[in-house]
């Protein structure tokens, strides 16, 4: 009997500024990867067909689309009960939208949608530095701030799918606009736009010079060259987010008791600028049952090649499905 | 008949007789196997911060017999474990005897599944780390498991009450502390060392109220027993507002409670503040964990809507907003010293067995 065994995967990775996709085999080999903007489809029928195509061609050029078996998927504000993104307050495309089901309309083969933070940990947990712990929590900070609580081995996605949205608990009363209609969310303190925000904060309220205020673009990255140089204001403004994002981890460990938070994203780039302080403040604050066991870990592996092996996890669990048989 | 034929014959009796008796024999081991190994019952002691109650519990969660006593006066651990092992000997002797118990389930403050012990309560008579299982185990021969009050209770509330069939729960127990238990996927996480599930000790800002932890801006020390009434003491001084908690001497929850009943402003004030307080982080709570429903047990619900309409304002207000209007918060519908034992008498099934008297 000759079967047609299907022994790969795609894993697409949605980001806010890029879409990677990659072919990947069983053993988590990623045999080729390509990738296109987001932020170029404002219309997100027009984003699913261009998606749609490329990985098609893509797969022609390197095997043929009949060995792949399912199509994973990451993104923001994605649930992975409904195959939709909800309500995002940081893609392009605003609402509801059933993206699994769309991907898999214009392909014919399963598709799987999971949380960007739900993903990420995936990949970390089969492929890094969270193999083998059983209670642990990654953190992902980009755009905006995500995570997802591993419990005794096993994601703890929650009644509806949601669960892990620590981006928007709230730790400020009437403080700061987020972009999901809150005041106050940890994203608007801790993620790449609230950092600007604490920067311009900063350099009004004071008249202390700064390469800051030199700058042509004010971005994370940018703050953060300013901290290697020596900006005291540069490194205040990661101190003051260090902080919140350090008592926001006392809250988290108190209430699930990890072994290890491991952070991941663009933000986790800053480093010590942004780790002293938020452990410092940890370990200041967190419950004394909890101290000294919580360790606060960065990812080891690139974050783009995590978060496709996390998607192609996510693809290996579905249930096979085809349009042609 | 042929001597052959009668020889197989008998020979086919002898073989069907002896067939015969060895089934005999192990049906009847068999009985005395099954009727050895039936254990049960079990016994389920919940510790309070005042009183410690004790149950003999069936298989079926019915409870055959329950007592209590004061135990907040008891300032020795040494004392405490010697009174409550002779009254669970004697409720034992009167209610079937010890062969038919299984093992012994202990539900308690600041109590921590992984290790056995209590783990340096702020509240308890007794500080630093308390070896509670091994020691009940070398005074009574049997199996003792120990558990945190809020886990427990939840298993209770899982197995008997209105979370029955809930995969994703969170279960708060408010009182002179407090603390809660996520249910997820079916079960209770414990976290990496036992300790989950403390969200008195979780703040908005470390600023504010000292907490008997050590901590600043506790929740537990705006929301639980010490806390209400501490509110209630800043709002009469801070303004010259008559007010019927004035004129009482000693102030709790209960009384301020009854005030509101009454009409009194300023009592209404201090559930007002206190359920915003509650609601807020109970938002926070439910943000990361999503769960189907919170429920809320323990001595401060009985406040009623004076607390329950600003902290569900509150909860509203500042919950994630994929998850807005989806989050069930009611109040259990069990007694508490009932669910309490039986939470702690599920807990008890869950420790291998273990007898010194064989």
């Amino acid at each position: 009997m000759e079967q047609n065994i299907k022994n790969y995967v795609i894993g697409v990775d949605i980001s806010v500024r890029k879409t990677t996709y990659a072919i990947v085999d069983v053993r988590g080999n990623i045999l080729a990867k390509d990738s296109f903007e987001t932020s170029d489809y404002q219309n997100v029928n027009e984003y699913v067909s261009t998606l749609s195509e490329r990985i098609i061609m893509f797969a022609e050029a390197n095997g043929g689309f009949d060995k792949i078996r399912s199509i994973g998927m990451s993104a923001p504000s994605a649930n992975y009960r409904t195959g939709c993104i909800e309500n995002s307050p940081n893609l392009p495309w605003k609402g509801r939208i059933p993206l699994a089901a769309m991907l898999r309309d214009q392909m014919g083969i399963a598709v799987a949608l999971g949380n960007d933070a739900h993903v990420s940990a995936l990949g970390e947990y089969s492929y890094g530095i969270a193999h083998g712990m059983r209670n642990f929590i990654i953190i992902s900070l980009g755009h905006g701030i995500g995570s997802c609580i591993f419990s005794d081995g096993e994601v703890h996605l929650g009644a509806e799918g949601f669960a892990g949205e620590i981006g928007h608990v709230c730790v400020k009363h009437e403080g700061r606009e987020c972009g999901c209609g809150n005041k106050g969310c940890l994203e608007a303190y801790c993620a790449h736009k609230g950092i600007i925000a604490t920067a311009k904060q900063l350099m009004e309220s004071s008249d202390k010079p700064s390469l800051m205020r030199q700058l042509d673009k004010l971005s994370p990255r940018t703050i953060v060259d300013c901290c290697e140089q020596g900006d005291e204001l540069a490194i205040e403004v990661y101190r003051i987010t260090g902080v919140y994002l350090g008592y926001a981890m006392a809250n988290y460990s108190a209430l699930l008791d990890p072994e290890a938070i491991v952070f991941t994203g663009g933000i986790a780039k800053a480093g010590h600028w942004l780790f002293d302080p938020a452990y410092e403040a940890f370990n200041r604050t967190v419950f004394h049952n909890i101290k000294n066991h919580v360790k606060f870990l960065l990812s080891t592996i690139d974050d783009r090649e995590r978060d496709v092996l996390g998607a192609s996890a996510l693809a290996w669990g579905i249930k096979e499905y085809s349009l042609f048989k | 008949m042929v001597d052959k034929e009668k020889i197989s014959i008998f020979v086919a009796y002898k073989i069907l007789r002896v067939n015969l008796n060895y089934l005999n024999l192990t049906y009847l081991s068999l009985i005395i196997m099954v009727q050895d190994s039936m254990k049960t019952r079990v016994v389920g002691v919940d510790v309070g911060y005042e009183a410690t109650t004790y149950a003999v519990v069936d298989v079926r969660g019915k409870i055959l017999s329950k007592d209590s006593f004061q135990s907040a006066t008891i300032k020795s651990i040494n004392d405490y474990i010697t009174i409550l092992c002779d009254r669970i000997t004697e409720m034992i002797d009167k209610n079937g005897g010890y062969e038919q118990i299984r093992s012994i389930g202990i539900s308690t403050p600041c109590g921590n599944y992984l290790s056995g012990n209590i783990e340096s309560s702020g509240k308890l008579a007794w500080k630093g780390q308390i070896p509670l299982a091994a020691m009940m185990r070398d005074r009574l021969g049997l199996a003792v498991v120990v558990a945190n009050d809020a886990h427990a209770r939840a298993l209770g509330e899982f197995t008997y009450g209105c979370a029955h069939g809930m995969k994703d729960f969170l279960f708060i127990t408010l009182g002179h502390g407090f603390g809660s238990c996520l249910f997820s996927n079916g079960r209770p996480h414990l976290g990496s060392e036992g300790f989950a599930g403390e969200v008195g000790h979780t703040f908005l800002l470390p600023a504010g109220r000292e907490c008997d932890c050590g901590g600043w801006g506790c929740l537990e020390s705006y929301c639980a027993t010490d806390g209400i009434v501490k509110t209630a003491h800043e709002l009469m001084e801070s303004s010259d507002k008559p007010s019927m908690m004035r004129k009482c001497s000693n102030l709790t929850p209960k009384k301020i409670t009854e005030f509101c009943d009454k009409g009194d402003e300023m009592a209404i004030e201090v559930y007002r503040r206190t359920g915003f307080i509650l609601g807020l982080g109970l938002a926070n709570y439910a943000s990361v964990t999503d769960p189907e429903a919170i429920i809320i047990t323990g001595g401060i619900a009985n406040a009623g809507h004076w607390l329950i309409d600003p902290m569900n304002d509150s909860f509203e207000e500042h919950i994630f907003h994929n998850i807005k209007n989806q989050v069930k918060i009611v109040r259990s519908a069990l007694k508490d010293d009932e669910r309490n034992v039986l939470g702690a008498s599920a807990v008890a099934w869950k420790v291998k067995e273990y007898s010194l008297f064989k």
